[in-house]
């Protein structure tokens, strides 16, 4: 037991110490030692994560205090409890398979960029770690920014590119919004409680007036909906596509836009009591669903369709959360991230042997060429659709069963509603982005005429986790009403569990919603060019709702109109010339003052006798006072 | 008489004074100073200073003015031409100056003046006087004085030895 | 207390003062206006000349010796001062013919 505080925190110092290194010397030492060492770090921390799952630690470990100051106080607390350690098996576990995969696919870089790239993938597994594992909010906004940060180095990887440079900027920018919204959260609790630990805020949260409560839960939910990519501040999800497809499916599936779920769990006891705030979760992940699955039909390359797709799931973990079934929420999160990390690294696979060709409609027919590869690619589709006996099925039911089933709750119903076509439509771009790619003719504009099957190391993992993602559904199939509840009672400790059952009606729909999800996936192979009846709605997707030209005019123009003015009207002539004034006015006093000296002994001595002058002038003065 | 020899010898200072400002053949002007340090020498002996009076004729008249001479023949007669470059030089001199001179006429006319401190004159300005002071109380500003004496006479000599190229 | 009583005769201390005030500006004048190096040069004897004067006169009226010895001293130095201005003159005469101060300006600035 006593082993349990140093066991969290080399959870944190493996990737720790793994980016350092790579950091300070990869960039010297042969490839061998970033191979070891930028995915070695990550499998540590992983069975560090499983001894303490296996040892069912508990704790609220303090092993320092970082700032004191007055009733301000900030310890440095690791809290272990089922939800961190759940958190921290996905992020660790799936993150290990990931990196390993990035082993291969990040072959063609140099040395340098090479031991880079993995320096920042361990920081960010450092960060997404610090994030689940902290005990205080300090610490959670370190790990939150800090995540944001891996984010834009990881987006922005190959920085020679324009496109990824801007990609990597607006992700960095709308992040912070939510950074703010953090900060500001915590500021009203700590206002309120006087307290920054988890523990100490939780506890005091009876005694506390509701409207505060409601404003700092309004303020989190800021920070969730800025890092999971949900509506309003999603837009920077599809471009951060430009990173490399190991980044996108370690951040940008599995881990860092699930933050912002993770967030509402691990606040539960402020949603519990801020019910407006709550509302809000599920309103806002139900409509994100919606809104992204729509976007997804119309995408043309791979992982902008994965992307939008991640969207979706993410919003229904926060329907989930939103609306108390917060053990529904994360093991969706955990069915996704086995299902959504599977895709990424399987259409990775098909990038790589395309040579980085990305654009769908220049694939076709790979099923014949790259047989493993679509074999796992198809087990994640169908998982995302939520096929049986697949994990997506259990999960994804999980929820609507929850949403559709939850008694006093008409309002619900609608978000069911909607939940449930989004499912359908899932099915439908799910299906058109299988049949694009893998089915069919070789499309003619394929940049490789014989695609080679990925190696070992990229194809190993993505076989891993076909496997769980085919058999992990079965840890968790009591939302049907019969069997182990595994993932339930494990978070039920530390999340509000779900007070009520799936009735049979709720049952009997998710079967329904399956069968025509996969229904439409099939109708996806005919694949009609609906666009034609339809162009304004066909433009109004492909403009993703016009939301980028909308922030563009509303935010970008205006701040750079401002930043212009402040250049050339205050900062340069204001400012600078300040500065450059002081120097001028000092040299022409100078030349002024120089021209004194004019070299001529007679005006010296003119200058002798003013002065023996006034001297007398002084002197008679004193005298005659 | 004595108020007579005063305003005479007095007229002739500033005469001589004027003649060393205006004239334009610098050796017309140390002759002008020569009147005017013969006229001070009769001063100095009114004032009963009867070295200084001698001492004034013999090194500063004897002596130094001679040394003038020489150095006006060594170099020749130069004569002032032109009206010289600098325009306000000779306005603002003139002002300033004879501003200072109406200060210091103020300032004469107010000074307070003390009780003389002995009463004898017999031995005032006696050489002895001035040997007894010179020797004794100031010793050492004495010999202070013929060092830099010997300083100036050594560094004329460097100044003006002949050097055998351009400086 | 200002009256001095020479040969007889009471003559006022303040004449011979303002006697030496005359002289003394008009070597201020000479040095300044004139431009030939040797005619200032003379300004300036006439101007230690007045000051001597003015110390002589004040011995003589505090009946205190130590201002002619001051006077003495006054000499000596001016005759030091003369002998290094004139070296330093034929120096510069040797290089140039100068008959004008206003020519020696290079240290102007």
């Amino acid at each position: 037991m006593s082993t349990n505080p140093t066991l969290a925190l080399l959870i944190l110092l493996f990737p720790a110490l793994g980016g350092l290194v790579l950091a300070g010397r990869g960039w010297r030492l042969p490839r061998v030692f970033t191979v070891i060492i930028g995915p070695g770090v990550v499998w540590a921390s992983f069975v560090c994560v499983l001894a303490l799952f296996f040892g069912g630690a508990q704790g609220d470990y303090t092993y320092w205090t970082w700032i004191k100051s007055g009733s301000f106080e900030v310890p440095f607390n690791i809290l272990i409890d089922n939800l961190s350690i759940f958190m921290g098996l996905v992020i660790t576990g799936v993150g290990g398979l990931i990196i390993t995969y990035a082993v291969g696919y990040m072959e063609h870089e140099d040395d340098a960029s090479y031991a880079r790239f993995f320096c920042y993938m361990d920081i960010f597994v450092l960060s997404m770690l610090l994030l689940v594992l902290a005990g205080n909010f300090i610490f959670l906004i370190v790990g939150w920014a800090l995540v944001g940060l891996s984010s834009y180095l990881l987006i922005g990887f190959w920085y020679q590119r324009r496109s990824a440079v801007v990609a990597a900027r607006k992700a960095f920018v709308m992040n912070v919004i939510g950074d703010v919204g953090m900060i500001l959260g915590t500021f009203t609790l700590f206002a309120n409680f006087h307290a920054t630990t988890f523990a100490s805020v939780f506890k005091a949260l009876p005694r506390a007036d509701n409207g505060a409560v409601e404003l700092a839960a309004f303020l989190l939910l800021v920070g969730a909906i800025a890092k999971s990519a949900q509506l309003p501040l999603h837009t920077w999800l599809p471009d951060a596509m430009e990173g490399p497809t190991p980044v996108s499916a370690l951040i940008h599936a599995a881990t860092m836009v699930t933050a912002g779920v993770y967030l509402v769990g691990r606040m539960h006891p402020i949603y519990d009591v801020a019910v407006y705030a709550h509302g809000a979760v599920a309103i806002v992940g139900a409509v994100t669903a919606l809104f992204a699955a729509t976007i997804a039909i119309v995408q043309v390359d791979i992982k902008r369709v994965l992307a939008y797709s991640t969207m979706s799931q993410i919003g229904y973990m926060f329907l989930a959360v939103g609306i108390g079934a917060y053990s529904a929420g994360f093991f969706h999160l955990l069915s996704h991230a086995f299902f959504k990390a599977l895709l990424f690294m399987a259409a990775g696979n098909v990038i790589h042997a395309m040579k980085d060709e990305q654009d769908m409609r220049k694939f076709g027919g790979l099923w014949g060429q790259m047989r493993p590869t679509s074999i796992t690619f198809l087990i994640g589709s169908l998982s995302l659709v939520g096929v049986f006996p697949l994990v997506g099925f259990f999960s994804k039911e999980q929820i609507l069963g929850a949403a559709f089933a939850k008694p006093d709750d008409a309002a619900v119903q609608l978000l069911w509603f909607i939940g449930f076509v989004t499912a359908l439509i899932t099915g439908f771009y799910t299906g058109r982005m299988w049949w694009l790619s893998f089915w069919g003719k070789p499309s003619p504009q394929r940049p490789v005429e014989h695609p080679h099957e990925a190696p070992p190391v990229m194809l190993v993992p993505v076989a891993i986790l076909a496997m769980l993602a085919t058999l992990g559904g079965f840890i968790q199939t009591r939302a049907l009403g019969f069997g182990p509840s595994v993932v339930s009672d494990f978070l039920d400790k530390v999340v509000t569990p779900q007070r009520w059952e799936e009735s049979g009606v709720a049952v009997g729909l998710g079967v329904l919603t399956m069968l025509l999800g996969a229904g439409l996936f099939w109708y996806a192979r005919s694949l009609r060019p609906w666009s034609a009846r339809l162009p304004w709605a066909q433009r109004l997707l492909e403009h993703k709702y016009y939301f980028d030209e909308i922030y563009d005019a509303a935010f970008v123009r205006p701040l750079d109109w401002l930043a212009g003015f402040f250049q050339r009207d205050v900062e340069v002539p204001v400012i600078d010339g300040a500065v450059v004034d002081t120097g001028l006015i000092t040299q022409w006093t100078s030349q002024r003052g120089a021209s004194l000296q004019t070299g001529y002994f007679r005006n010296y001595v003119l200058v002798f006798v003013v002065g023996a002058v006034i001297i007398a002038v002084v002197l008679l003065a004193r005298a005659f006072s | 008489m004595a108020i007579a020899v005063f305003f005479f010898f007095a007229a002739l200072a500033i005469v001589g004074g004027v003649g060393v400002v205006t004239f334009h053949q610098p050796i017309r002007s140390v002759l002008s100073l020569v009147v005017v340090m013969l006229s001070l020498s009769v001063m100095f002996l009114l004032l009963s200073a009867q070295f200084v009076f001698a001492v004034q004729i013999i090194v500063y008249a004897g002596a130094v003015m001679v040394l003038f001479l020489f150095v006006i023949a060594l170099l020749g007669p130069a004569r002032e031409l032109g009206r010289g470059r600098l325009r306000f030089q000779t306005s603002l001199s003139i002002l300033f100056v004879l501003a200072l001179f109406g200060l210091m006429y103020a300032l004469i006319q107010g000074i307070q003046y003390r009780q003389p401190e002995h009463a004898d004159l017999s031995f005032f300005g006696t050489v002895q006087s001035i040997a007894v002071g010179l020797f004794t109380t100031y010793l050492y500003p004495f010999e202070l004085t013929s060092i830099l004496l010997l300083v100036a006479a050594i560094g004329a000599i460097y100044l003006s030895r002949k050097r055998i190229d351009d400086l | 207390m200002s009256t001095l009583s020479i040969g007889g005769q009471q003559l006022d201390a303040s004449w011979f003062l303002l006697l030496s005030a005359i002289l003394f500006v008009l070597g201020a004048v000479g040095v300044l206006v004139r431009r030939n190096p040797l005619v200032i040069l003379i300004s300036i004897e006439l101007m230690l000349n007045a000051a001597n004067l003015a110390l002589v006169t004040f011995s003589r009226q505090l009946q205190n010796i130590e201002g002619q010895l001051f006077a003495l001293m006054s000499m000596t130095v001016a005759a030091a001062e003369a002998v290094v201005g004139l070296a330093i003159l034929v120096d510069i005469f040797r290089a140039r013919d100068v008959e004008d101060v206003d020519d020696l300006s290079e240290l102007r600035g």
